[in-house]
């Protein structure tokens, strides 16, 4: 199991971190279950979205470097992050519906992180906003995808 | 959440950058560098001669004709080579910033940003220092043109509060007009310097064209005394600003001399109070209030003073304060404890003053970090324009808030001031807006916007005691103050 560390959000930087951590999470769950031999069905689809997961911390990644300069600095106040942090602890011997059951609650929770935050990075950059939209849209997209499993 | 890890605990012995090489400083005075949230020893500084500065000049100006006589093209291609190796260590030198100086880390992260776009700007040197001329300029047959011509030998003093960016307001345009340069970092925070050098080396600069002189007072008057420096950039307080002139006009150097600053927040009725709020946080309390354009003065116009101090007030005790690399941290240590007694003073001097502490930031404890140089948000209300606190830079979190009438009051007590950096408005009325604008004598000036900070392509300066010298720093204005305009009249029989 991957050990994720979430932050409390309180600055773009921290939001930003905490994000990461929830792509770090679901690329770990899902190479998990790429590798689990009970798994095999669905292990090209577990593969896709590890890397996409893990292509989106890359836009993070970038996001933080190129976009920030002092105007947007603002404290972010009364985003309870606790809310967003999903469960990675993926359940050992799971069947495929499960391990999908399992993975579209990741989703659910990431894609609501994103959807709030979106709010909040709406007001310090509306770039950020777009990218964390279009997050959250992913997020739903690949709870679909888990639940069709 | 555990703070980020720093890219080196100890730093060891800082060293200068002359002639291509690193080299150890013959003195015997070294300082201790001190990360200010932990006020452990991080590094120790060495305070140069004025034998070593005169050897970094010396090596400047011997590189300099060769340099000079690198196309601008050329020039640019070593820009461009830094800024790939910028991207590559961007986060390792937020880390430094952050560690030495105390700001947060996306503070850090800002100020790392704004030198990469320094270089990028001074990339396009082939644009920026292009000439103009004039067929028949002069009469029939006799053309007239203006070269853009580089001078020699340059240097910066630099502040403690943008141990990376200010450097980068300065030097990138020096050298790629074609000059050479020397870099004297703040004794306080040497080690940003230190790590782009570092990255200046690698990306192939010719040895002597870029050059770094830790050190103090010895240091600069040796600049200034060298008839070969051609002149100086500076950023500090007013007082230092002021002496910086006077001697540039005594040994006959150009001269930017950046200055302090107390610069005024107002909100009008019409604002849209959260997200003005939120905004000005950012200004009052970003880099601890060690900004040169950060808020100091919060001015409520009219009924809104009231609800508008009421959150302001939430909003500052809701503010994480911590260690910078800590991500969630909204506001860091000031820089040392000599800056922690003289803010802590103005506090004291406010409640002398009669004004009303409504937020008291002076015994704050942040847990792990009990040492360090913290002082917490700090609002001050009933404060009048006649007391200190409402007219003298205190450069830490502290909050003056002062009542006016209507936006004219408000101008007037913006002009009263001796500085002139920057002042802000918030508002949704274009008509008070432009008023604001047009009539308020600052360098900066904020719609909605409370920290006024200029892009890289734009110049950077303030007004009044807060900026002595005519040519700013970053983009064209910087080009024109490292260059001369040489007019040729030709003529051929």
């Amino acid at each position: 199991m991957v050990e994720c560390e979430f932050p409390e959000c309180t600055t773009f930087g921290s939001v930003i971190r905490f994000a990461l951590e929830l792509e770090k999470g679901a690329v770990a769950v899902y190479d998990e279950f790429a590798k689990d031999s009970k798994l095999a069905a669905g292990a090209e689809t577990f593969k896709a979205l590890a890397a996409s997961h893990k292509k989106r911390g890359d836009l993070l990644e970038y996001t933080r470097r190129e976009k920030l300069n002092e105007m947007i600095q603002e404290p972010i106040q009364d985003l309870d992050a606790r809310k967003y942090i999903p469960d990675l602890k993926a359940p050992k011997g799971a069947d495929l519906k499960a391990a999908g059951k399992f993975a579209a609650a990741m989703e659910v929770k990431s894609a609501m992180f994103y959807g709030d935050t979106s709010q909040f990075a709406k007001n310090l950059l509306s770039e950020a906003a777009r990218i964390m939209d279009k997050m959250a849209k992913e997020n739903l997209a690949n709870k679909a995808k888990m639940e069709s499993l | 959440m555990s703070a980020l890890a720093e890219v080196k605990k100890d730093w060891g012995k800082v060293q200068n950058f002359v002639n291509g090489e690193w080299v150890d400083s013959t003195t015997k005075n070294w300082l201790d560098v001190k990360n200010p949230a932990t006020t452990g020893t991080i590094a120790k500084v060495p305070l140069s001669t004025k034998d070593e500065m005169n050897a970094a000049i010396e090596a400047a100006q011997e590189a300099w004709w060769a340099w000079r006589e690198t196309p601008p093209v050329s020039r640019a291609r070593l820009m461009f080579n830094l800024k790939h190796i910028m991207e590559r260590e961007f986060e390792n030198v937020a880390r430094i910033i952050s560690q030495e100086q105390g700001k947060t880390i996306d503070d850090a992260r800002g100020e790392t940003r704004r030198c990469v776009e320094n270089i990028e700007v001074a990339s396009s040197v082939t644009t920026l220092q292009m000439g103009y001329n004039l067929e028949d300029g002069a009469a029939a047959n006799i053309d007239e043109e203006v070269i853009i011509s580089p001078l020699g030998v340059f240097g910066a003093v630099c502040p403690f509060n943008f141990p990376g960016m200010v450097p980068f307001w300065f030097w990138p345009y020096a050298v790629a007009t074609g000059n050479t340069f020397i870099v004297k970092p703040s004794e306080q925070v040497p080690l940003t310097t230190q790590y782009m050098f570092k990255m200046i080396e690698e990306a192939g600069f010719p040895p002597g064209v870029v050059n770094l002189v830790n050190g103090r007072e010895d240091a600069v008057n040796a600049l200034f005394e060298h008839k070969n420096v051609r002149g100086i950039s500076f950023v500090g307080s007013t007082p230092v600003a002021k002496w910086i002139y006077k001697r540039a006009g005594e040994t006959g150097k150009r001269v930017q001399a950046q200055g302090g600053a107390k610069n005024s927040l107002v909100v009008m009725p019409d604002a849209v109070m959260d997200k003005t709020v939120n905004n000005m946080l950012a200004s009052f309390y970003g880099c601890a209030g060690q900004r040169c354009l950060a808020g100091s003065n919060l001015i409520g116009v009219g009924d809104v003073a009231e609800p508008l101090l009421k959150k302001f007030v939430e909003a500052s005790k809701k503010l994480k304060v911590g260690y910078g690399l800590d991500e969630s941290s909204n506001m860091g240590p000031v820089i040392s404890e000599a800056a922690k007694k003289k803010v802590l003073g103005y506090i004291d001097l406010g409640v002398k003053e009669g004004a009303k502490l409504l937020l008291d930031g002076r015994n704050i404890k942040v847990p792990g970090y009990e040492k360090g140089y913290f002082v917490g948000p700090t609002v001050f209300d009933d404060v009048t324009p006649d007391m200190k606190i409402a007219k003298e830079e205190i450069f830490g979190p502290v909050v003056s808030f002062l009542r006016m009438k209507n936006l004219d009051e408000a101008i007037e007590f913006i002009h009263s001031s001796p500085f002139g950096n920057a002042a802000s408005i918030y508002t949704q009325n274009g008509k008070w807006a432009r008023d604001f604008r047009y009539r308020t004598q600052c360098g900066n000036i904020g719609i909605n916007v409370g920290i006024v900070a200029a892009m890289a392509y734009f110049p950077f300066a303030g007004a009044k005691d807060s900026f002595f010298g005519s040519l700013h720093g970053q983009g064209q204005d910087a080009v024109s103050f490292y260059t001369d305009r040489k007019v040729v009249i030709t003529r051929w029989f």
